[in-house]
């Protein structure tokens, strides 16, 4: 048995899909979180289920609308599942109107049925089954409440078989009659109304007589036929809804009280800034200050770390140092001691060491996304972005992005234009994702520290700044199609759940953790191997051969002259490969510098290696904005490839990423080497 | 003669003149008389989210750079643009 889930965007579809088969699909309160079909089976039954993107309608709009769309049309599920908002009733209907006109059954899961009371509604749930002689299930997603109901009521097949209620006026039904009796396609019933409609993708099946008589009824209600049924379907909701709801008068809703401030015409740009710098505040200003050095001792074996400017000593053994004198009493050669202590506990270490400062940002991002406050974002921006050719839907992409370009990447799928939705996926890896925080938290603390924060929270809003002029380069030289309509919602804001907000975290850091130990780990070995051996492979002990010497060196030393301006005039080999590594992924800039520092071994931290002591605050913001603005990792660069469709225009779009990244970067390079 | 009275008062709509859903001030509410649109699928798509004729508009919440515009219908809110609601006429209701 086959099932498709499907609902109006934002309808908790996702939330009902992960209780039902107990997986964990990202779940987000904004519309369109869903961007693919995901199929599972049903907890305890070989029955699937498949979680289809949100659509308001079966006439589709975006890409991803239309795979719903196709779903349910051409793979003729068993039984739909139609997820209902249950306190927006009356446009939530108008989709169950249209898939009751298909062969399909259909089942109804009227969800938040808990949060009725507090919107003052009330329901005449039998009454509503009855009027639309379908069978309705009250459920709470989220509260996994009534869920074991629509199971059993599945697996029973106890539900009510789809009878094709009339639901439009005689007339209409008539034609509606004359025309499913001479079609022989699949869901007769909706290709009528389809054929009323003028639909174009149903042209072909219209006879010179059909056409006429759809002119006449155009005369008959004066208005075109498409308003026609969409009119018939809300009147026909309307009724129903009338005669099974009674809505208590109330007073204005909190949600509403909270946009008065959030939203304000005066203080909302304000509140959006300052809770951005609270965000950054905490994770890169306070946590980052108390944890960096704390979990790097925990690797390298510092005796002394310095919090908020303070030395504090520092009892414990250090990993590095313990298997050191481990490998070193078992008698270990001298390069399998360094290529454990400074390549894989060196890149591993200098990787995680900003684990608990990303932890507390991917929690801030989670608590915003879930209030419902993240919508809003998108709402007063679209202005700007409108200004700069963007719909503020491609907002959305980019907040995604925030986390990892990937998914940001392939959110895009929600913007409607295709030039648009191109536009955003270029554009997309311009935000800083969690992997490039490592080289913020390094630099920005190291050259700036107590206002590490400040210098992140000015890295994003400049990373907002070169998304918006790439944009209008883009839309002046290459896209210049019109700007496309926006139409969104707002959701309501929710008390953040905790358990999705743990599920959240948990899930990103634990894919930051498994990069760390897989990719980077593997990088790092790679790149001591390469500053541990000549061209000639001669091991480099510092007495005959030197690191200057070493294959890295060489590779670092053929492209240092692209990175010569933005540093500050200066000849960096170590800066130059590390910047090239951060193709594989970007926090492995950070890892190569510590394990290239540790085979310089002069024993302390990065910026007190001789190689990487030239490092100004101008030259440290530089380097930072080409490694997050340049080409992302390969990862991402695949992603753009399949969203793109196209391999030229992936080429194109990372070299114009890198172009815009260079640019950027030689010119605050050389400001700096100028005033110096 | 009716529309062109309305259109002096450039602040507020008064209830009973005729306009464009973009014209109506925050709170204020517009009965949809007709669309005259040329974006097809736009035009559809406002069907499908319940912009029919007869149906009761209340412009709800104003982003704060004055565009775009939260509006309430058939006991929901949508968020669409102030350009995209100059294709649909209203008669001021309330």
């Amino acid at each position: 048995m086959k099932i498709a889930l499907v609902g109006n965007q934002n309808s908790g579809k996702t939330t009902l899909f992960n209780q039902l088969t107990g997986t964990n699909q990202k779940v987000g309160n904004w519309p369109g979180v869903t961007i693919e079909r995901k199929e599972g089976l049903i907890i305890g039954t070989e029955i699937e289920i498949v979680d289809l993107p949100g659509v308001y309608s079966l006439s589709p709009y975006s890409t991803e609308e239309e795979i719903s769309r196709q779903f349910a049309m051409e793979e003729k599920p068993d039984l739909i599942i139609n997820i209902i908002d249950a306190t927006s009733l009356e446009r939530s209907l108008y989709l169950t109107t249209q898939l009751l006109e298909l062969d399909s059954d259909v089942v109804i899961a009227l969800n938040m049925a808990d949060a009725l009371e507090q919107h003052g509604i009330s329901i005449d749930v039998d009454k509503l089954s009855k009027k639309l002689n379908a069978s309705i299930v009250s459920i709470s997603a989220k509260k996994n409440i009534g869920i074991d109901r629509l199971i059993e009521l599945i697996e029973k097949g106890a539900y009510r078989k789809n009878h094709h209620e009339h639901i439009y006026d005689g007339p209409i039904e008539r034609l509606i009659a004359e025309i499913s009796e001479s079609l022989i396609v699949h869901h007769q019933r909706f290709a009528a109304v389809k054929i009323i409609e003028r639909d174009r993708d149903y042209r072909q099946l219209v006879t010179p007589e059909t056409a006429d008589k759809i002119s006449l009824l155009e005369s008959d209600y004066q208005m075109d036929s498409e308003q026609l049924i969409a009119d018939q379907r809300y009147k026909y909701i309307v009724e129903i809804k009338e005669e099974c709801t009674t809505i208590a008068p109330r007073g204005e809703s909190i949600t509403d009280k909270l946009d008065r401030v959030f939203l304000n015409k005066y203080f909302a740009l304000p509140i959006f800034g300052a809770i951005m710098a609270i965000v950054y505040f905490l994770s890169v200003g306070l946590v980052g200050g108390l944890t960096v050095e704390f979990v790097a001792a925990l690797f390298d074996g510092s005796e002394v770390i310095d919090i908020f400017g303070r030395d504090i000593p520092f009892a414990i053994a250090g990993l590095g140092p313990l298997v050191e004198s481990g490998l070193q009493s078992a008698g270990a050669s001298a390069w399998a001691i360094s290529l454990l202590i400074d390549g894989i506990i060196g890149g591993f270490g200098a990787v995680s060491s900003f684990l608990p400062q990303l932890m507390i940002l991917f929690l801030c991002l989670a608590l915003l996304e879930t209030t419902g406050y993240m919508s809003r974002i998108a709402f007063f921006l679209d202005r700007i972005f409108k200004r700069f050719g963007l719909s503020g839907k491609s907002l959305i992409p980019f907040i995604v992005g925030s986390g990892c370009s990937i998914p940001g990447i392939m959110s895009a799928r929600t913007v409607e234009s295709e030039e648009e939705r191109k536009m955003t996926i270029m554009l997309t890896p311009f935000v800083p994702c969690s992997a490039k925080l490592p080289i913020i938290a390094l630099f920005a603390g190291y050259f700036f520290a107590s206002y590490a924060w400040l210098v992140t929270l000015s890295l994003y809003f400049m990373a907002v700044a070169v998304i918006l002029l790439s944009a209008v380069l883009l839309k002046r030289f290459v896209y210049k199609g019109a700007i496309s309509a926006y139409i969104s919602e707002l959701p309501n804001y929710h008390a953040p759940s905790v358990r999705y907000v743990f599920r959240d975290v948990f899930g990103k850091t634990w894919a930051f953790v498994k990069r760390a130990g897989t990719i980077i780990v593997l990088c790092s070995v790679v790149v001591w191997f390469l500053g541990s051996f000549t061209w000639a492979f001669n091991y480099i002990d510092g007495i005959d051969y030197h690191l200057e010497n070493s294959i890295l060196a060489g590779i670092g030393n053929a492209l240092a002259w692209l990175f010569y301006p933005m540093l500050g005039g200066t000849w960096s080999w170590g800066a130059t490969v590390s910047a090239i590594q951060g193709l594989i992924a970007k926090e492995q800039v950070v890892g190569s510098l510590e394990v290239i520092a540790g085979l310089e071994g002069s024993g302390s931290d990065i910026f007190g290696s001789g190689l990487f002591s030239f490092f100004t605050g101008w030259s440290a913001y530089a380097y930072m904005i080409f490694n997050l603005f340049s080409a992302p990792c390969f990862a991402a660069i695949a992603a753009m490839r399949k969203e793109l469709g196209s391999t030229k225009l992936m080429l194109k779009a990372i070299l114009f990423q890198t172009g815009i990244a260079w640019t950027l970067a030689t010119i605050v390079g050389l400001i700096g080497w100028i005033l110096a | 003669m009716k529309e062109r009275r309305c259109k002096h008062n450039r602040a507020r709509l008064a209830t009973g003149c005729e306009g464009h859903l973009s014209d109506l001030a925050r709170g204020q509410k517009g009965k949809v008389l007709d669309f005259h649109n040329d974006n097809m699928a736009l035009r559809r798509r406002l069907l499908d989210m319940g912009i029919t004729k007869g149906v009761i508009i209340e412009v709800k919440k104003i982003a704060p750079l004055g565009d775009p515009i939260d509006i309430c219908l058939r006991g929901y809110e949508l968020c669409i643009r102030k350009k995209d609601m100059q294709s649909i006429d209203v008669e001021v209701v309330g």
